[in-house]
Formats: C-alpha cells, sequence, structure tokens
C-alpha cells in the first residue's frame, strides 16, 4: 500500500513538474504573444510559414499558420471547430458575402486601418472595411500559346460561343500532332465541384456584364431566371465538357487536371493563376496565357480578376495590436512585399508595391487587369450549400451524360427557383 | 486498510483514466449532442438572434431531406455486400492459413496488415488504382484493352463506385475478421476431427459439421464487427469516392455513393447547419443500436442452437 503511494505521487509530482514547465517556457519564447492565422490556399502555405517565422522573430511574435483547402468544403469546418472550442484563430480567410455573415459576429472592422486607402478591392459591408485582400487573382481559359500557334488559331478570336467551336474542332483534329489527349483539361467530378459549380458558375452570373454589376445575380436570387442566357451558357458547357479528357473530366483531381496541361496532354485549362507554382514545380516551359470564357454567343473580351479572399481579424483576439500589425507590415515592409509578390506568386491587391509576380499566368492576369478588361467574381453571393450540394451534383452528371443538356438547363432553372423560395 | 478495500481501491485507480477519457470523449458529446439536436445550435458567429429551441424542426427537416433517405439506403446496401464479402473471404483465409500450408504464418501477417493502414490513405491508394492503374493496364495489355476506355473507370458509375467501396471495405477489415476466425478455427478440439475422420467424413462434412457450429461464438462477434463498422464507415468514402457520381432521386440530383456518416458530415459542415446534422446523427445512432441489438440477439440464439 504505502509503495503504491510513492508510486503514483511520484507519478503526480513528475506530470505537475513538466506541465508547468512547457507553459512557462512558450510565455518566456514569445514576449508579443501568439498569433495564429488560419488560410485556405494549400500552395503558399510553404512560403507563408517562413515569412510568418521571419516576421514573428522580428516582433517577438510565436506565429502559428493552419492552411486548409483545395477539397469540397475548404477550411469552413476546421473554423467551426476551433470556434466551438474556443480557440478561434486570430487572424482567418473567408471569401465573400455568404462566409462574412456566417461569421459576422466575430469580425472586426478595420475601416480606419492605415492600409485601407491604397486598396479599392477591401472586403466593405454597410460601408465599412472588413476584409483585408490577399492578393488579386483571375482565371480564365489558360491555353498553351505555342500549341494554338502551331494550329494556326489567333488568341483574340477566342471571345465567345463560335470562336472557341471552331478553334476547339481544329485541335481535337491535330490531337496526334499536338501530342495531346484532348483540348480542354476540365474537372467536374464531385470533390471538383468547386471548378464548375464555384468558377464555371461564375461565367452565367457575370460574364459580359459591366465590372460589379450584380443585375444576373439578383435575378436569380429572386429566381427570375434569364432563359436565353442560361441556354447559351449551357451551350459553354457543354462545348467544355464534350472536348475534355473524360478521365480526367470525371475522376480527375486538382493535380490530375492541372497535370494535364502542365505535362501538355491539353492545350487548355479551366483555371487560374494560382496555378502558377504547379507550373513551375513541373517544369512548364511553354508560352501560356489567358483567353476570356466564349460563354455567349455576343463576344466577351476580358477575364474574371476580382480579390477572391480576405484576412478577418478575430473581434475577441487577445493579441489585437500585434494582428493588425501583421497585416499593415504585410503592405508596408519590403519583406511583406518579397514574400506577397515573389514568394508566394501573388498579384498584390495593394497600390505602392513595385514587384510584380513571376509566373506567366499571374502576368496574363496583371495585363487583361491594365487593360481594365475585367469581370467579376460573383459567386459567393450564392451560399456553399446551394453551390457545393445543389449544383455541383448537377453539372457532375451532365458531364457524366446522364442527363442531356435541355435537362441541364431545366434542373439549374429549377435549382434557382427553389433557392429563392428558401 | 484492509486488503478489501485497498484491492478495491487498485482496481478503481487503474480504471479511473479510462473511465475518465469515456465520459470526456463519449458520454458527455453524445449527451450534449443530443440537447443541441433539439436547437438551432450552428456554431458560427451569425448575428440572426442567437440560440434557441426549435423542438423537432430538426427531425422533420432531415426526413424530408432526399439525400438523407438516399444515404440510410445506400449505406443498407452497401453493408450487406461489405458483410457478405468480408465475412466469406476471411472465413476462407483463416481455413487457408490454419491448413497445413509452407510459410502459413506469413500469410497470417501478410493478410493483416491492410488492415493497419489508415482509412484516408487507403482511400487515396485505391483511387490511384482505379483511376491511373488499372487504366494503364488496360492500354498495355491487349486483352484488356476495355479497361483503359474512361466510360469504364470504376469511380466513374454509381454502381461501379459502390462496388470499388466494397472492394477497398474488404480489402482492410478481412484480415481483421480472418484473425477471429483462426482463434475460433484454433480452437476447436482437435478430438472431434479425428473421431469425424475416423468415421469417414470428408473435410466439406467436417467443415460444416464441426468447424462452423463451433466458431459460432466468433460468428456473433464478426458479425456484429462488420456490421458495425460497415455502417459507419467515413474515411474510405471521403477518400475514395468524395460522395461520387451524382444520381437523381425524387428528380432531385444527390451525390450518389453519400454513405450516412459522410452525408452527416456534409450537413454539419458544407451546409453550415450543425443542428440538423446533429439530429441525423441521434437518428443514425439509434437505427444502428436497434439493428445491432437485433444481430447480437439473434446470433446468441443461434450459439445455443447450434
Amino acid at each position: 500500500m504505502k509503495k503504491m503511494l510513492m508510486v503514483v505521487a511520484a507519478l503526480l509530482t513528475a506530470t505537475a513538474v513538466f506541465a508547468s514547465g512547457t507553459s512557462e517556457g512558450q510565455a518566456q519564447a514569445a514576449k508579443g504573444g501568439k498569433l495564429t492565422l488560419m488560410q485556405n490556399k494549400p500552395e503558399i502555405d510553404a512560403q507563408l510559414k517562413a515569412y510568418a517565422k521571419l516576421w514573428g522573430d522580428k516582433n517577438g511574435v510565436t506565429v502559428t499558420i493552419k492552411s486548409i483547402g483545395g477539397t469540397s468544403g475548404g477550411m469552413g469546418p476546421q473554423l467551426k471547430a476551433d470556434y466551438a472550442a474556443g480557440d478561434m484563430p486570430d487572424i482567418f480567410a473567408f471569401d465573400g458575402l455568404e462566409s462574412y455573415k456566417e461569421w459576422e459576429g466575430s469580425i472586426l472592422d478595420l475601416s480606419n486601418e492605415p492600409w485601407v486607402s491604397k486598396t479599392s478591392v477591401a472586403f466593405k459591408y454597410n460601408g465599412k472595411v472588413y476584409g483585408f485582400p490577399v492578393a488579386v487573382e483571375g482565371w480564365g481559359m489558360a491555353y498553351n500559346a505555342d500549341m494554338l500557334a502551331k494550329a494556326g488559331i489567333d488568341p483574340k478570336t477566342l471571345v465567345n460561343l463560335d470562336g472557341y467551336r471552331k478553334a476547339f474542332a481544329k485541335l481535337d483534329s491535330m490531337k496526334a500532332e499536338l501530342g495531346i489527349n484532348s483540348v480542354v483539361s476540365m474537372a467536374a467530378a464531385i470533390e471538383m465541384g468547386w471548378v464548375t459549380a464555384h468558377h464555371n458558375f461564375n461565367s452565367l452570373l457575370s460574364n459580359g456584364l459591366p465590372y460589379g454589376d450584380l443585375s444576373v445575380v439578383n435575378a436569380l436570387l429572386k429566381g427570375d431566371v434569364d432563359m436565353q442566357r442560361l441556354k447559351e451558357y449551357a451551350d459553354w458547357v457543354e462545348l467544355l465538357f464534350k472536348y475534355a479528357d473524360k478521365t480526367v473530366l470525371l475522376t480527375g483531381n486538382y493535380d490530375a487536371q492541372v497535370g494535364a496541361f502542365a505535362t501538355g496532354k491539353a492545350a487548355f485549362l479551366h483555371q487560374g493563376n494560382w496555378t502558377d507554382p504547379n507550373m513551375k514545380s513541373a517544369n512548364a516551359t511553354f508560352k501560356m496565357a489567358f483567353a476570356p470564357h466564349g460563354s455567349m454567343a455576343k463576344a466577351t473580351d476580358g477575364i474574371f480578376v476580382a480579390a477572391p479572399s480576405f484576412y478577418a481579424i478575430n473581434k475577441d483576439s487577445k493579441n489585437l495590436a500585434m494582428a493588425k500589425k501583421f497585416l499593415i507590415d504585410l503592405v508596408t515592409t519590403p519583406e511583406g512585399h518579397n514574400y506577397m509578390v515573389k514568394e508566394a506568386g501573388m498579384i498584390p491587391a495593394f497600390s505602392g508595391i513595385d514587384l510584380n509576380p513571376d509566373g506567366q499566368l499571374s502576368k496574363s492576369v496583371q495585363q487583361w487587369s491594365a487593360a481594365g478588361k475585367v469581370y467579376s467574381w460573383n459567386q459567393y453571393y450564392f451560399s456553399n450549400d446551394f453551390r457545393d450540394k445543389v449544383l455541383a451534383p448537377i453539372y457532375n452528371q451532365f458531364a457524366a451524360g446522364q442527363i442531356t443538356k435541355d435537362q441541364f438547363v431545366d434542373l439549374m432553372a429549377k435549382a434557382f427557383k427553389d433557392n429563392a423560395k428558401k | 486498510m484492509t486488503k478489501k478495500s485497498e484491492s478495491n481501491l487498485v482496481f478503481w485507480l487503474f480504471l479511473a483514466p479510462v473511465l475518465f477519457a469515456f465520459l470526456m470523449v463519449m458520454v458527455i458529446p453524445f449527451i450534449m449532442g443530443s440537447f443541441y439536436a433539439f436547437t438551432n445550435w450552428s456554431s458560427s458567429a451569425k448575428l440572426d438572434g442567437g440560440f434557441r429551441f426549435v423542438g423537432f424542426e430538426n427531425f422533420v427537416k432531415s426526413f424530408q431531406d432526399p439525400s438523407f433517405l438516399y444515404a440510410f439506403g445506400i449505406t443498407f446496401v452497401y453493408t450487406i455486400l461489405n458483410m457478405f464479402f468480408i465475412n466469406i473471404i476471411a472465413f476462407s483465409l483463416a481455413l487457408l492459413v490454419t491448413s497445413e500450408l509452407r510459410l502459413k504464418h506469413l500469410y497470417r501477417v501478410g493478410f493483416f496488415v491492410p488492415n493497419l493502414i489508415g482509412g484516408l490513405i487507403l482511400g487515396y491508394i485505391w483511387q490511384f488504382i482505379f483511376n491511373n492503374a488499372i487504366p494503364s493496364l488496360g492500354s498495355l495489355i491487349p486483352a484488356l484493352k476495355f479497361l483503359a476506355d474512361p466510360n469504364n473507370l470504376m469511380l466513374g458509375k454509381n454502381t461501379s463506385a459502390l462496388i470499388a467501396m466494397v472492394i477497398v471495405g474488404t480489402w482492410q477489415y478481412a484480415g481483421y475478421i480472418m484473425m477471429i476466425y483462426i482463434a475460433a478455427i484454433e480452437n476447436v478440439p482437435q478430438e472431434l476431427h479425428e473421431a469425424a475422420k475416423i468415421d469417414g467424413a470428408t473435410p466439406w462434412i467436417r467443415l460444416k459439421a464441426i468447424t462452423i457450429p463451433m466458431a459460432a461464438q466468433a460468428f456473433t462477434v464478426t458479425m456484429f464487427l462488420t456490421l458495425v463498422n460497415s455502417f459507419k464507415q467515413f474515411d474510405v468514402n471521403v477518400s475514395l469516392t468524395s460522395g461520387g457520381p451524382s444520381t437523381m432521386l425524387f428528380g432531385k440530383p444527390i451525390l450518389g455513393t453519400e454513405l450516412i456518416a459522410l452525408n452527416i458530415y456534409n450537413t454539419a459542415f458544407i451546409s453550415n447547419n450543425l443542428a440538423q446534422g446533429q439530429a441525423r446523427a441521434v437518428v443514425f445512432f439509434l437505427v444502428l443500436a436497434i439493428i445491432s441489438i437485433i444481430q447480437v440477439y439473434v446470433n446468441k440464439k443461434k450459439e445455443v442452437e447450434l
């Protein structure tokens, strides 16, 4: 009995010593406290972690970076779990109005921050600024310029359904010569629902409309469907699916889709300039740039450019001063600029930054931007639930040939009407 | 302290950590969750009037959702297929490995190893096999050309995707269940077999009349394990098919291979409806509890008869 008690006492003492030891150690290491940042771009995780360490050492703060993304759901579930655990990050990324509403009660008003005057794309709601734009991103139809030149196709004709029909038919007939498996690398599997139901869906919402025009969005939210516009859009979707590699279309994941284009097995890629790091690691050195989406009968000469995600500061953060400083330093210090543009390859959303990203696709986005030929990103006016659980299966069935184009149009129209009733 | 109270103390002291963990991780969340199922809890910072009771609304809405009903149906089908194949294969492997085979110990370990690979990794490996390895096999061997045709990809259609999940589930669990059968088969007294051999019984009759009845207890355990594990399948579902190709039910497109656990997860986190996800989880628990109680009861009765 005595022996027993001694063993238990020894165990308890050891545990107590270790427990107190670690918490003391942590408090000493970071006089500036701790900072946690959760974001949704795993492709820049390594670079962000490196910058965070650099910044943390300089400012005496221990920074923890959590990166989740690229699959359905993204960082939503983890953020909810952390919120329920009382462990909400100090800075977290969100992507638009619906996301903002989800976390409204926790987001700090940043209208008086010094960087607000340097950007035109900060997230605003009711006249106040709530989101720090992470980067300017864009997507269109990325094309392999060398292959198009070989086929004698002028990228300037790729602005509407007709132009793409001719180009795709021509490239399809030259598949063996060009060494490609298919003309387009497109993905429509359920786990890639964000390619169809988020990005491609946006063509319906904003292609051909002035930047910031929400007329189509508002009509659809009310259940008011412009059948002519929807039918033309369905033609575009059908065209993409027809000329896509079936394996990648139905079962490919992100790496499979981007890889097909990067290794020269497809002439077009339905993705954005965030794939630049992937192109770099695949050693894709051929000339590439963006062409508009030809989702309408009329010419739509522009690609989709916006600041798609924003950093919000948690109102109840225990380290507000440092959280604010982290964001300010990204915009005002040379290390911040270097990280944003050179390391992470992002196009900065702020003025006063002289560096330019290296990736070809990012340069292409900048060219379209500079020419003012841009359309907005409007998909975030529809909830995740609607896009992932209602729209994505419809695209998936259409891609698999289980429904016809007319059924696709009917199901999409019905989906909007049902959504308006909620 | 008396001897009795000392041994009592030791008993509870050693049991305490496990009881504590069970309480914190299983009992308390279960009670809290069942409570949340009757509210509009959503673990987000929405400004919509806050927390309130909604009675049975979450349950009613769940039963009106075609994807939930479909998930139950498809999980039943998957469970039945999985139980059948796992047990048949595990029993056959157990017989193989307890016979007079060289290297049988090596085989035992080999068959068991797949069970050690975690569910997600397993799913991603098999996804690669189904999407890339098998089609490339088709393009290498002319006789198997149909494999390389994108229309024949297993994960591209609903029924074959479900079968793919059964294949992966079987591959993972057969080894584990095999271990249980091995123990049962080796526990059959040798005298019974020798007596039967003297009477001229063939190996097949010996199997039917001696081995299987004596292994009845093992059947209760294995049936229970395979039933519960198949019903709760999540990791392989997410990584292999992510809910899989879409299909139609009552005129609405839904996910085609979304088992219940994935449906609950999607409701909670994609639709941002944690309270409804919780309600579905409560229903899931009740259904599974009733089914497994029935299964154990039936099996136990059979045990006594045999």
